[in-house]
């Protein structure tokens, strides 16, 4: 996988960077916005990470409108410290495909990379979802563990398949917010962990493998491995 | 004078005090004309009228009957101290009269003119009119103007010093006009200046009487309380905002620093990390919500409102928070109008209500039942959250309102969420009322009624349904 990661702070590029590198990826780091604009255009990149306040006074979001006219595809990711929703609708609307406000955890980066990473392969046509011996019906709206049926709210639904389109990948509690809930506030008290423990009863209760495990410090991931 | 030039209230009270003295001017004139210039009028007519008798009688009379009876006008003692006669023949030997006339001006004959003549030895301003009779003899009929000049100079010298009085007192009364209105505009200036250097607490003293000074003196000083008002707000939340950050990073600072000074094992410092990471975060969700309460406050949002939904905001958030308050062994319980919609931004009320159930869950104590309702009245759409716990003292409950500020000391929390909540009810317009339910607290927050019929094309989403129907 080749990320292009376009952001003018060294400090924040380098730890990114190591990051990145440590999961496996390969890292191309550009800290101009002529030279970010150049390489997003001329090569072929998994995914861009683009920073939008960089140094020569350039919004990243004109990049991403670049990159967008040129009709490239790439799923960009947009880091940025202008945190107000406004700014975040702007993001999306001027073509980014997420919008990360700074500062962040790195495993929330990192999670939300390996869901657009995913996203971009993914086909969404499946009628069928399954991890292990849990089995969605998306046009039925049944799910079943090893033959039993299991009943769920509509919501906890999406909560689950959710977390089953991205099986063997952490998702953080904000993702979940977002995909599940299209809200972009943060609730002070733990909804989501309660959300996940009720569905966890449901799903893993009374079965030896625990597919729905808590990361600690990053968020959720459903899972056939041990 | 360039002082005075530059004073409006000089200004006005002279443009004033030279209007008067036109009026004055205009009065005496036409009082000049209607009383004066009448009776000069009537001497005229009367000496043309009695000349036309005395030429009529000299038609057919002799010159010496016409002597006799000027005579007998002289002498009759009607009018005797103005009139004036005058008859000489042909070779102008004089016959009778009262005049001595030295020449006669043969080419005013026949006009009424003004003339100073000799009377009774003394010369006196006089109308005469002088005619020549048919056989050659001159008569002169004429009147004594003296009386009447006498009025006429009086009057004129009435109006001059009339109006030169008018004038001076128009222009003292003008300094004195706006000695008054400067000395009442000096206070105002001096409270200004006062105020500039920094002196915010200063009010412009107000006199007994309620003038226009007066009031406009009590508008600015109630101006002046607010602005004031405004700044100690302001003032206030930097403070709480810089104390609520230095705390913990105060904290997280000693950690790393005795973590650093080797007082820590490893797999202590590595807590140490851990924790400082964790209060970073924190801190982190305390600078979204200040910014979050900034932003709704300033008021200006560049994505339109559209028309929301409150029944699907509710149904959203209470199914994100029914295991939260399942968990906590609480009932949460909710009503909606369909047509309970407002004008709003999903997500900020989505944030409202998720701010409202946080409060609920954690103050309301154990088992707490809690209801969210949604309703259309004719002027407005009420969204409330009620619920039975102990509720917030009447004291407390505008102070719950600020940045900071936690009615429950003991539990966990950044004191923002009903800012939040505040502000965001203010960004939409609507009220919000924290009331008694005893037991229990009711957060009111009224939106204006808005009819759904009245916004079908002025947003986005609207306007993207009617897109996909063309």
């Amino acid at each position: 996988m080749h990320l292009l990661l376009v952001e003018d702070e060294a400090d924040t590029a380098r730890y990114i960077r190591n990051g990145l590198k440590e999961s496996g990826y390969t890292v191309t780091w550009s800290g101009q916005a002529a030279e970010g604009r150049h390489l997003a255009l001329n090569e072929r990149w998994d995914l861009i990470i683009l920073d939008r306040m960089l140094a020569d006074g350039a919004d990243g979001l004109s990049i991403v409108a670049a990159v967008r006219e040129a009709g490239v595809k790439t799923p960009v990711l947009i880091l940025s410290a202008l945190a107000t929703l406004d700014e975040r609708v702007r993001g999306l609307r001027g073509g980014g495909d997420d919008y990360l406000t700074k500062p962040f955890a790195f495993s929330e980066l990192m999670a939300r990379i390996e869901a657009l990473l995913r996203r971009s392969g993914l086909r969404d046509d499946a009628r069928q979802l399954a991890v292990a011996d849990l089995k969605l019906d998306l046009s039925t709206r049944r799910v079943e563990r090893a033959g039993q049926p299991i009943a769920l709210q509509p919501r906890e639904f999406r909560l689950l398949e959710y977390l089953v389109r991205h099986q063997e990948q952490v998702v953080t509690r904000t993702m979940l917010l977002e995909a599940v809930w299209d809200y972009h506030f943060a609730p002070q008290t733990n909804v989501i962990d309660v959300q996940i423990s009720r569905l966890r009863n449901k799903i893993d209760k009374g079965h030896t493998l625990s597919l729905l495990r808590t990361v600690r410090g990053a968020g959720y991931m459903i899972s056939a491995h041990d | 004078m360039i002082r005075l030039s530059r004073s409006v209230a000089f200004r006005l009270a002279l443009t004033s005090g030279l209007l008067v003295v036109g009026a004055i001017v205009v009065v005496s004139v036409v009082f000049y004309f209607g009383t004066v210039g009448i009776e000069a009028r009537r001497i005229d007519r009367k000496i043309a009228l009695i000349a036309d008798r005395f030429s009529d009688s000299a038609k057919t009379n002799a010159l010496a009957a016409l002597a006799q009876r000027v005579d007998q006008a002289l002498t009759d003692g009607i009018d005797s101290d103005t009139e004036i006669y005058y008859l000489a023949d042909a070779d102008g030997h004089r016959l009778t009269g009262n005049i001595a006339v030295t020449d006669a001006d043969t080419r005013t004959l026949d006009k009424i003119v003004n003339r100073t003549v000799v009377r009774a030895g003394r010369p006196s301003f006089a109308r005469l009119l002088m005619r020549r009779l048919p056989d050659g003899a001159l008569l002169i009929i004429g009147r004594d103007m003296g009386d009447l000049n006498e009025v006429r100079n009086l009057a004129w010298r009435s109006i001059i010093t009339g109006s030169l009085l008018a004038i001076l007192l128009a222009i003292g009364g003008s300094l004195l006009f706006r000695r008054q209105i400067e000395r009442r505009i000096f206070a105002i200036r001096h409270t200004a200046a006062d105020i500039e250097a920094g002196n915010l607490s200063r009010r412009i003293p107000l006199s007994g009487d309620s003038d226009e000074f007066t009031r406009l003196a009590q508008d600015i000083n109630r101006m002046l309380d607010r602005i004031e008002h405004l700044m100690d707000g302001v003032r206030h939340v930097s403070n709480t905002i810089a104390h609520n950050l230095r705390t913990p990073l105060g904290r997280i600072r000693g950690q790393l620093d005795e973590a650093l000074r080797g007082l820590s094992t490893e797999s202590g410092f590595a807590a140490v990390g851990g924790s400082a990471i964790r209060q970073i975060d924190d801190l982190i969700v305390v600078l979204e919500k200040l910014l979050q309460i900034a932003e709704a406050e300033s008021g200006t949002r560049r994505q339109p409102f559209e028309p929301v939904s409150l029944k699907d905001v509710i149904v959203d958030v209470v199914e994100l928070y029914d295991a939260a308050a399942e968990s906590e062994g609480a009932t949460l319980t909710w009503h909606a109008d369909e047509e309970a919609i407002v004008l709003g931004d999903r997500d900020l009320l989505g944030s409202v209500l998720a701010n409202l159930l946080d409060n609920a869950l954690k103050y309301a104590g154990k088992p707490a039942h809690i209801e969210v309702t949604a309703e259309s009245t004719a002027d407005a759409v009420v969204l409330s959250v009620g619920d039975d716990g102990p509720g917030i003292p009447a004291t407390e409950r505008t102070r719950v309102l600020e940045r900071f500020y936690r009615s429950h000391h003991g539990e966990s929390g950044s004191g923002l969420g009903l800012s939040i909540v505040a502000a965001i009810a203010y960004l939409h317009g609507a009220s919000l009322r924290l009331e008694d339910t005893a037991p229990g607290l009711c957060v009111r927050l009224s939106f204006a009624r808005t009819e759904s019929a009245t916004f079908p094309n002025g947003n986005d989403s609207s306007m993207s349904t009617t897109g996909e129907r063309i």
